[in-house]
């Protein structure tokens, strides 16, 4: 049976993943230059290795408040197509092994913001996982400023 | 062959290099037919691939290079003259170079690359040029040949004898002239037999010593027999010991050899592996980072500053790794003088190309981009934009037209013009032919301006050449030039003048350029504007200076004329601040002056332009991002976009005027600008070609040194002289805190002249000048409708540093 490897973070408590390979790095951070004008899902900019990298708020692409940034950051660092995109999450948690029977599609009763952004469920063992799409979520033109 | 691929590759790498310079040496060289240090140039760098190809066993560029270098014997011994037969042979054997060296570089061997057509020419060259009387000085008139060198000559065998026989008449022809039999003959290499003119390496210490006369050459053959020997010592250690020269004359001799020469100051690198380079920095500077966060929190003093240096150690290595991707435009230009002159002599025309900013830097990957529209549009220029000799005499002008290449930062964009003195654009034929092509509706024409019309040119499928030449105006290339740049960010503007010339300008971004920038900070964060935009800062103390508003739009005096202003807070929504302690930056973009008001204005640094991403490019303010000393992320203002997005662009007719009035006073010549400032109750005016900077002091920085007074500045000392001293009137007395100067600064040397108060720049045309009986002044003028007097800046300099033109530092001030 297939298995797949998922990095997980929470925001709002909820447990999301994304597949290990879309991933280049977890790392915090705590300034962030913000760009006037920019749509609000947009945290702000950093400086990775001497690339400026586009922090996603993804509490504001799933609907919730701004995270308010006063100290370090987690960004999950997300391989694009087009340029290295950082996801600003609550909180890292563990790279997990996910079988392909633990998949369900998401409910048909979630709507929202979040509906959007999710692929699918995972139904791990005390909690779901909610599987995230990569390009969806750190599409900020789909939130207006 | 494995080992020997290194060496292979390199000699491609240096040889493609070579080639392009050669290409423009000849075209100079065909330009300056007396210069015997471009023909020994030429000679040496041929004679390098010959050398290097006769090692490497590639015989049949050997054979081509040796006869290259035969004729070039001859043109450097002055046995021949430098004609344009010989430079379009030379020209010829270039090419033929490089198709043996792209061969090489796909299969590793010379192929079947064509070489005797070339070689042949090369002789005829050699047997026509030269006639068998007298020897002709360089200077002669060229034997002029009927035929140019690219017909197949009708014997070979012929050809190939006479020079042959030429060489042994003339025995002076030097080392080079080999048996010309070999040359069409031979497969096996020459051994090259001479050493490289200018040796890249170190020399032996032996004959620096012997050549100094400080040792002799028994000595130190002697001293070389007993290494040889097995002794261990060096050279210099054997012969001091045994007492045969001074311990001064060696370490002159180290020193001597450990000079860098010319050859050892540059090295190739591998660009892939300057990108390995650049990703460890990035890695370093994680670490950098992670470093810093836990000794911040450890706390120890000795610890944070190793890192604190570590810190900026780092930083400089990220900037230094990144500028060496950076390549002066010059490398694309080098192709463009080859390409002008053979183009201009396939179309009859006499074309001189003048290049302007060669050093501006791009970086690599740009260049590449920029490469092929910079050629067509070059290409364009000759063939279509400047007319033959005939229509130029006829039209008045000089036979000779002028293409002008001229490249710019500005504005956060390199900018890269092409200009020629040609027939320009006519706006009416482009208009009528698109209108035939059906690109534009007639009723289109008649709303649109000369400037718009124009870029159709730029549109897909047009042409106006009257004839279709085989070079350009297949009706592809100008629309293929817009897309290219364009796809790369940049943009493509035309602007010419019916009978005058064209000039098309490309702007290319920065994307990884270094530009010079002004650091602001509004509402807390840090904005980037680029240096070139930026034309002075004015401080708003809300007293003397101040924001005034014209029916709530803000506006500030500058000189006495309203400058409209754009407050960043407000454009990019942020809190706004007040109009007291604020600065206003004075920009200049697509040829609008505005002002926009800033909290704070930080420092100028030089800074990295990053591309910003694709997401923020609806915005339209952001030319990019870029990463300051600190590490943090700032953005860097789009000051054109700026000036559209506070609907300035309003004003365009008032920009027209200010441009006709800009030209008009350009023309006319005999308007001054002048800096007008009060002394006392005297009127002074200063030309403001002596003016570099305005500066205020407080009075308290103003220290004495000797008898003179002087001022800090920059890191320099300032030596000032004061006009109310050199005039000998009562200055006002100074309740001012600070005193205002004009600062003239020239090689490096500053002096600053303290005047009570500045009171206005003008444009005047300078009335009724009259001898002034005041030695410090160089006459009495009225500039606007008042009596002026004009200063002799010379003298007032002079009064503030006696050696301000001697090359010496004023010893006192050394002293201080």
């Amino acid at each position: 049976m297939a298995s797949r490897q998922y990095a997980t973070f929470e925001v709002d408590d909820q447990l999301f993943g994304v597949e290990v390979e879309a991933v280049q790095e977890v790392l915090s951070f705590h300034e962030y230059t913000p760009v006037p004008l920019a749509p609000s899902a947009v945290g702000g900019l950093f400086n990775l290795r001497g690339q400026v990298i586009a922090a996603v708020d993804l509490r504001v692409q799933l609907g919730l408040e701004r995270q308010v940034i006063d100290g370090p950051v987690m960004n999950v660092i997300l391989r694009t197509e087009d340029e290295p995109v950082s996801l600003l999450v609550d909180r890292i948690g563990e790279v997990i092994d996910l079988d392909d029977s633990q998949f369900e599609p998401p409910p048909d009763t979630l709507s929202g913001p979040v509906r959007d952004l999710v692929v699918g469920t995972y139904k791990l063992e005390d909690r779901l996982m909610l599987a995230l799409d990569v390009k969806a979520a750190v599409d900020t033109s789909r939130v207006p400023s | 062959m494995e080992e020997l691929g290194d060496i292979v590759h390199e000699f491609l790498m240096e040889s493609h290099e070579n080639l392009d310079q050669l290409d423009q040496d000849l075209v100079t060289l065909e330009q300056e037919p007396n210069s015997r240090e471009l023909i020994s140039r030429i000679f040496r760098t041929i004679h390098t691939i010959k050398g290097t190809s006769g090692f490497l066993a590639f015989s049949r560029l050997e054979t081509l290079t040796h006869a290259g270098e035969s004729l070039l014997a001859r043109l450097r011994d002055g046995v021949q003259p430098v004609t344009q037969e010989t430079i379009t042979t030379l020209l010829a054997m270039l090419d033929k170079v490089r198709a043996l060296l792209a061969t090489i570089e796909e299969t590793g061997s010379e192929g079947d690359v064509e070489i005797d057509s070339v070689i042949e020419a090369l002789q005829r060259q050699m047997s026509e040029g030269a006639p068998s009387a007298e020897p002709p000085s360089p200077s002669a008139p060229a034997p002029e040949a009927s035929e140019s060198g690219d017909a197949a000559s009708p014997s070979a065998e012929a050809s190939t004898q006479q020079p042959a026989a030429e060489t042994t008449a003339q025995p002076s022809t030097t080392e080079e002239s080999a048996p010309q039999a070999e040359t069409s003959a031979t497969a096996e290499p020459t051994p090259t037999r001479e050493i490289p003119d200018d040796p890249a390496g170190r020399r032996p210490l032996g004959q620096l010593l012997v050549e100094s006369g400080a040792a002799s050459p028994a000595d130190v053959t002697w001293a070389v027999q007993r290494q040889v020997e097995g002794d261990e010592r060096k050279l210099g250690t054997i012969l001091l010991e045994e007492g045969k020269t001074t311990p001064t004359a060696v370490n002159e001799a180290l020193q001597t050899q450990n000079k860098r020469s010319v050859a050892d100051s540059a090295i190739r690198v591998d660009v892939d592996l300057l990108d390995a380079l650049m990703n460890l920095v990035g890695e370093l500077v994680l670490a950098r980072n992670q470093l810093v966060r836990g000794v911040a929190e450890i706390g120890d003093p000795a610890l944070i500053r190793t890192t604190q240096r570590l810190n900026l150690i780092t930083s400089e290595l990220q900037e230094g790794i990144m500028k060496t991707r950076m390549q002066p435009i010059e490398h694309l230009w080098a192709k463009l003088p080859r390409v002008v002159r053979d183009l201009a002599n396939a179309c009859g025309k006499r074309v001189r190309l003048v290049m302007e900013g060669k050093e501006t830097e791009l970086d690599r990957s740009l260049l590449e981009a920029v490469k092929d529209p910079l050629t067509h549009l070059v290409r364009n220029a000759v063939d279509h934009g400047v007319e033959t000799p005939e229509e130029r005499i006829a039209a008045g002008k000089n036979p000779e037209g002028t293409l002008t290449l001229r490249a710019y930062h500005e504005g956060g964009h390199v900018t890269v013009e092409v200009t020629d003195d040609g027939r320009g654009i006519d706006v009416e034929r482009v208009a009528q032919k698109a209108i035939e092509r059906g690109l534009l509706r007639p009723d289109q024409v008649a709303t649109m301006d000369p400037r718009e019309i124009m870029m159709m040119i730029f549109q897909p499928g047009f042409s106006t050449a009257k004839q279709v030449t085989n070079v350009s105006g297949r009706g592809v290339g100008m629309d293929v030039v817009k897309t290219n740049i364009e796809r790369i960010g940049g943009a493509v503007d035309v602007d010419s003048t019916l009978g005058k010339g064209t000039t098309l300008r490309l702007t290319i971004p920065l994307t990884l350029a270094i530009i010079q920038a002004l650091t602001v900070e509004c509402a807390g964060e840090r904005y980037v504007v680029p240096q070139v935009a930026v034309h002075e800062l004015v401080y708003i103390d809300g007293e003397t200076t101040k924001i005034e508003y014209a029916s709530g739009t803000p506006v500030y005096r500058l000189r006495g004329k309203l400058l409209p202003l754009v407050r960043l807070d407000r454009v990019l929504d942020l809190p706004p601040a007040g109009d007291k302690g604020v600065y206003v930056v004075v920009l200049q973009a697509d040829g609008r002056r505005f002002g926009m008001v800033v909290d704070r204005v930080l420092n100028t640094e030089e800074v990295v332009v990053k591309a910003l991403t694709a997401r923020f490019k609806d915005i339209g303010l952001y030319a990019g991002a870029t990463i300051l000393g600190d590490g943090k992320v700032a953005l860097i203002l789009d000051v054109a976009s700026l000036a559209r997005r506070s609907h300035l662009s309003a004003g365009q007719t008032e920009r027209q005027a200010a441009v006709t009035a800009t030209e008009s006073t350009a023309k006319s010549g005999d308007v001054d600008r002048l800096l007008i400032a009060s002394v006392g109750d005297r009127r002074v005016a200063i030309p403001l070609d002596m003016v570099t900077r305005l500066e205020e002091f407080p009075v308290d920085r103003i220290e004495r040194a000797g008898m003179r007074e002087v001022v800090q500045y920059r890191g320099q000392i300032l030596p000032l002289a004061r006009l109310s001293h050199l005039l000998g009137v009562m200055s006002e007395p100074e309740e001012e805190e600070r005193i205002p100067m004009v600062v003239y600064t020239e090689r490096g040397r500053s002096v600053a002249l303290v005047v009570d108060k500045i009171v206005d720049i003008v444009e005047d045309k300078i009335t009724a000048l009259r001898d002034s009986d005041d030695d410090a002044m160089l006459g009495t003028a009225i500039v606007q409708q008042r009596v002026t007097e004009l200063l002799d800046v010379r003298r007032a300099i002079l009064a503030a540093d006696p050696n301000f033109y001697n090359d010496a530092p004023d010893p006192m001030l050394v002293e201080a």
